[in-house]
């Protein structure tokens, strides 16, 4: 019976993501998404038991939780639950509702999978559920902003799953085995190993919100609704973080390449975050660079990546909840309340003394080298930054009209959520790390998390007083956007002869097309087809002559 | 008993045919009983010897034609492959176009070439020896060229005319081959593959090339392809049956053919004659990928997509490694399923909403959502998606790439991957997410059209969510390869 618990798991949300289909069933169809990650969270709680092998599914579907797979598989089964009440009492009922709770259901289950995978076909699929379903989570508004996020996410998705085939191919070819664990052990030493690896680090990176391959989150995080961005920060994310986990041998230099990356991530998106005006966009860059640090932990080998995303799910989750519970806060009481829970979040996230994240960063900062100890402690600096800037910007973020009566139960949702950040650490310590209960509560350690915290407010409160510059979410994409405004400009300054210099490439593309439809149209006439068969003939025998 | 079966087989298709031709045009539930009731026997036979074939038996029958020449019918697990995707798709092909038609003109003479086209698809199937590949393979081309012609309007006969252009010198170029080949070595049986050694290199490859351009005609491998986007002018059954079952498929079962029974996969390697037809392959690939990217027509889209789909299998059999061999052979079945599924919806869509061009497709995803589901689990699975047909195919053959040293294959592969996103999620995105245009119609109160599409949309579904039980059809391609081909 404990076998089929991993199996049950996934069936579960996708047969309730089922429900929508029946007309009758759609107008409350919404309140099932809270009950579809139960199995999951039971799972968690009896420490993720069990492991079955279905010979006739797919490929061969092995199922077992991956190393700390309990912590993931709560902490996404709690943030969707949570993130589900927000959605059922907020979203209106309809058709939109209708497909949103179905692939809902669909993107958890991909998500979960992805911690239970234990070959690497069965991987892939619950990681082209998570990341393509999820595009139906950023479209939900169906507004403008939302179809144009949505197209760069479902691009860069699509984008990510190749390069993921790619690697799992040729990491299955090598190890002549589906078996995760095999093939993990097959690609440093495959024949286009380092290719594979390559390809594996661009599909998780994507996921992942690894620098440079992080466009996509800052987008798609604003214009998805509350709940959406909710897991998809706090949770969907970490399928990019187990890929790599799964998959790169960090002990040769991919770990280096991975702590580099992290580390510029890290700090790069937290100054960044400065720059945006939205709350939810400054979260979204909050995140790629937690992502950024949870990749350094990965790189450097460290033993604590799940107890350090656990805590980073729960607690981002719970802010972006807070957004939305600001937005329909009535009262100043309430309004008041909700600054509080997040602003309490904030700090822990930040890695303020005896919070759940100071907890978190003392676990992961065991076993690293000197330097990466210290960058980690300087890290909590700039968090404490960016997220002062959030609290800054969720402060003015005004009040929207509707779903007033539903701010208790979408206060109780986030405030849950952080509760259980800021205690379930603490609950967990001694179990996961196998340090002292005591160890967190020793002066130096509550130093070590104190002076950055507070160098960081100082710095908040100086930012405060100042205009900062600002600019749409998606860096790099809103650059090459702005260079790209500039180089019409020139365009049409520069003198005729010489305007071509810029064509754009979507022109260079249509020519190619163009020439194809042109070639193609040659096999339409048939006085051609006689003369093509010759020729064929002649240059296929010619082919295969020729290398004798 | 074991020699009657293959005869039986045949007689099937070939019996209804024959009479089907001398009936009155509106006697129809006579044409209709004897078309299903043969579809639905034919079925029943082919289950029988799935079940007995797997157990190891088979079946021959040989029939004289003239003196030194016989026909060899004879059903191995290949052969068996090849005929339960075209009964299967037959059955429901017959369905769909019964009420497809209704009560047109000439239904009599549609029906007749259309058992006699399935009859030569069996055939070639059952095939033991060349020769009786080459009738069957002729039989397929002349009875499939009425089918196409079926409207008698200007498109339709042009589009026949250029189908016969192309596929009368693809014939002789096969049987210039054969005779080629046979003169040295003596009629050729797949069974006992014949002795090439008294032939020069040079002479075999040359010979191989004229078979390839035979089969390849049909298999519709660029630039031999140009009739398969104008056959598009034939009714959507005929399309469907093209496109999924009869021609093209006969065309990639024929490549398969001739590397491992008639040349045999190490000969192919050592010859060096694999590597070339794999980059034709995949220049095909991507080709048809890019072709119908531009179409805006939904049957002329789906028809580059089989352009580019078909190479699968002739990418899988030149590649000669036995993890690529699967793969092609897996997506004879898979290909078929998924583009029967998405040629019955543009069908559906022509008569039931009067669409025909991708705009028109707006919105029409909650009007017609069974097709449209249909539609789209099709248009999931040639992409690759997971657990669908497409995905268990492409995996196989990348995996075969890499096994037999030529990992460019992985290139082609993604980038067909990518190119069926780009020109298959559009077309899914219109249908959900854009309003319909104010003066749309369209129901979908016709349950034989909408019927057979859901049956093979969820085959579709089924073969991938189920690839690694023994009597799906990767158990299936696995069982071939390991028993006739071994490794």
């Amino acid at each position: 019976m404990n076998a089929l618990l991993p199996f049950a798991v996934l069936i579960w949300p996708l047969l309730l993501g089922l429900v929508p289909a029946v007309p009758r069933w759609r107008p409350h169809a919404l309140w099932i998404l809270p009950l579809a990650p139960l199995p999951a969270l039971g799972l968690a709680l009896a420490g993720a038991p069990g492991a079955i092998f279905l010979p006739d599914l797919l490929l061969g579907v092995h199922l077992a939780a991956v190393p700390g797979g309990a912590l993931y598989l709560g902490m996404t089964a709690l943030v969707w639950a949570a993130a589900g009440v927000h959605a059922a009492l907020t979203l209106p009922p309809g058709p939109k509702a209708g497909a949103l709770t179905g692939f809902w259901c669909l993107t958890l289950a991909g998500n979960l999978g992805v911690f239970l995978a234990g070959d690497v076909v069965t991987f892939y699929l619950a990681f082209a559920a998570v990341s393509l379903a999820a595009w139906f989570l950023v479209v939900h508004e169906r507004t403008k902003k939302a179809l144009a996020a949505g197209k760069l996410y479902i691009t860069l998705a699509i984008l990510g799953e190749a390069a993921l085939l790619i690697g799992l191919m040729i990491g299955a070819a090598a190890a002549e085995d589906l078996r995760v664990s095999s093939v993990r052990a097959a690609l440093p030493d495959a024949p286009l190993g380092p290719f594979g690896i390559a390809a594996l680090l661009v599909g998780f990176g994507i996921k992942a919100g690894m620098i440079p391959l992080h466009l996509w989150l800052p987008v798609a995080h604003p214009a998805a609704p509350v709940p959406g961005s909710a897991v998809l920060s706090g949770a969907i994310v970490k399928a990019g973080l187990i890929g790599m986990i799964l998959f790169i041998p960090v002990a040769s230099g991919w770990g280096s390449l991975l702590v580099v990356a992290g580390l510029i991530g890290a700090f790069a998106a937290a100054l960044w975050g400065l720059t945006q005006q939205d709350p939810k966009a400054v979260l979204a860059y909050s995140t790629v660079s937690q992502m950024g640090l949870l990749l350094t932990l990965v790189g450097a080998g460290s033993s604590h990546v799940a107890f350090y995303a656990l805590h980073h799910g729960l607690a981002k989750a719970a802010m972006f909840l807070c957004v939305g519970v600001v937005a329909a806060a009535a009262t100043p009481r309430a309004r008041l309340l909700t600054l509080t829970i997040a602003g309490i979040m904030a700090l822990s996230v930040s890695g303020f003394p005896l919070s759940g994240g100071a907890l978190a960063k003392l676990a992961s900062k065991e076993g690293l080298s000197d330097p990466l100890v210290l960058a980690l402690t300087l890290s909590s600096m700039t968090t404490t930054l960016v997220l002062g800037w959030f609290m800054l910007r969720l402060a003015r973020h005004h009040a929207t009209r509707g779903h007033r009566p539903v701010w208790p139960g979408l206060f109780a949702g986030a405030a849950f959520l952080a509760a259980l950040a800021l205690l379930v650490p603490w609950f967990l310590w001694e179990r996961v790390t196998g340090l002292q209960g005591t160890y967190p509560l020793g002066q130096a350690n509550i130093l070590a998390g104190l002076w950055p915290v507070m160098l960081g407010l100082v710095a908040v409160a100086v930012l405060r007083a100042r205009a900062m510059p600002s600019y749409p979410p998606g860096d790099l994409l809103a650059l090459l956007e702005m260079l790209r405004a500039r180089l019409i400009l020139v365009q049409k300054a520069a003198p005729q002869s010489r305007r071509n210099f810029t064509i754009g490439h979507r022109r260079r593309i249509l020519r190619i097309l163009l020439r194809s439809r042109r070639a193609d149209s040659f096999f339409q006439p048939w006085p051609h087809a006689g003369f093509l068969l010759t020729v064929v003939t002649l240059a296929f025998a010619i082919s295969i002559w020729l290398p004798n | 008993m074991s020699a009657a079966l293959p005869v039986l087989i045949l007689l099937t298709s070939l019996v209804p045919a024959g009479v089907t031709f001398f009936l009155a045009q509106d006697s129809h539930s006579l044409r209709n009983g004897l078309n299903l009731g043969g579809a639905i026997l034919k079925l029943g036979l082919i289950g029988w010897m799935l079940f007995s074939v797997a157990g190891g038996a088979s079946y021959e029958a040989i029939l004289p034609l003239a003196p030194g020449l016989v026909m060899l019918l004879r059903v191995d697990a290949l052969a068996l492959l090849f005929i339960s995707l075209s009964a299967t798709l037959w059955f429901l092909t017959t369905i769909y176009a019964i009420a497809y038609f209704g009560t047109k003109a000439e239904l009599s003479r549609f029906f007749g070439f259309f058992s006699l086209c399935v009859a030569a698809t069996t055939g070639l199937a059952l095939s033991g020896s060349l020769i009786s590949f080459f009738i069957f393979f002729e039989l397929l081309t002349l009875s499939t060229w009425p089918l196409v012609a079926h409207k008698q309007d200007k498109p339709s006969l042009s589009a026949a005319r250029l189908y016969l252009v192309y596929a009368l010198p693809g014939s002789a170029a096969l049987l210039w081959a054969i005779i080629w080949l046979e003169s040295a070595t003596g009629p050729v049986l797949f069974t006992d593959p014949p002795d090439l050694s008294v032939l020069e290199p040079g002479a075999l490859r040359a010979i191989f090339a004229l078979f390839i351009i035979g089969v390849g005609v049909k298999a519709a491998i660029v630039p031999l392809h140009g009739w398969l986007p104008a056959a598009m002018a034939a009714p959507a059954p005929v399309s469907a049956l093209l496109h999924a079952v009869a021609v093209v498929k006969a065309g990639a079962f024929g490549v398969v053919r001739i590397i491992y029974d008639v040349f045999g996969a190490a000969n192919v390697v050592a010859l060096g004659v694999g590597v070339p037809l794999a980059v034709l392959a995949s220049a095909t690939i991507i080709w048809g990928s890019l072709r119908a990217l531009q179409q805006d027509e939904i049957k002329k889209r789906l028809a580059f997509s089989t352009v580019s789909q078909v190479s699968y299998i002739v990418l899988g059999a030149a590649l000669a490694s036995p993890l690529a061999m699967i793969g092609g052979l897996v997506h004879l079945i898979h290909q078929g399923l998924m583009k029967i599924t998405l040629f019955f919806c543009a069908g559906i869509y022509d008569e039931r909403a009067g669409v025909r061009t991708i705009a028109g497709l707006n919105g029409l995803g909650p009007r017609m959502p069974w097709t449209s589901a249909c539609f789209s689990l099709g248009a999931l699975g040639m992409i690759g998606l997971p657990p669908l047909a497409g995905f268990v195919s492409k995996f196989y053959l990348g995996l075969g790439g890499l096994d037999a040293g030529a990992p460019w294959v992985l290139g082609v592969l993604v980038a067909s991957t990518l190119l069926n996103a780009a020109y298959f999620l559009p077309l899914l995105y219109r249908l959900w997410f854009l309003p319909a245009a104010e003066d749309a119609t369209g129901d979908e109160r016709a349950p034989a059209l909408v019927g057979p599409a859901v049956v093979t949309a969820l085959a579709t579904l089924g073969v991938g969510l189920l690839a690694a039980s023994p009597i799906s059809p990767l158990g299936w391609a696995t069982l071939i390869v390991t028993r006739e081909y071994g490794p």
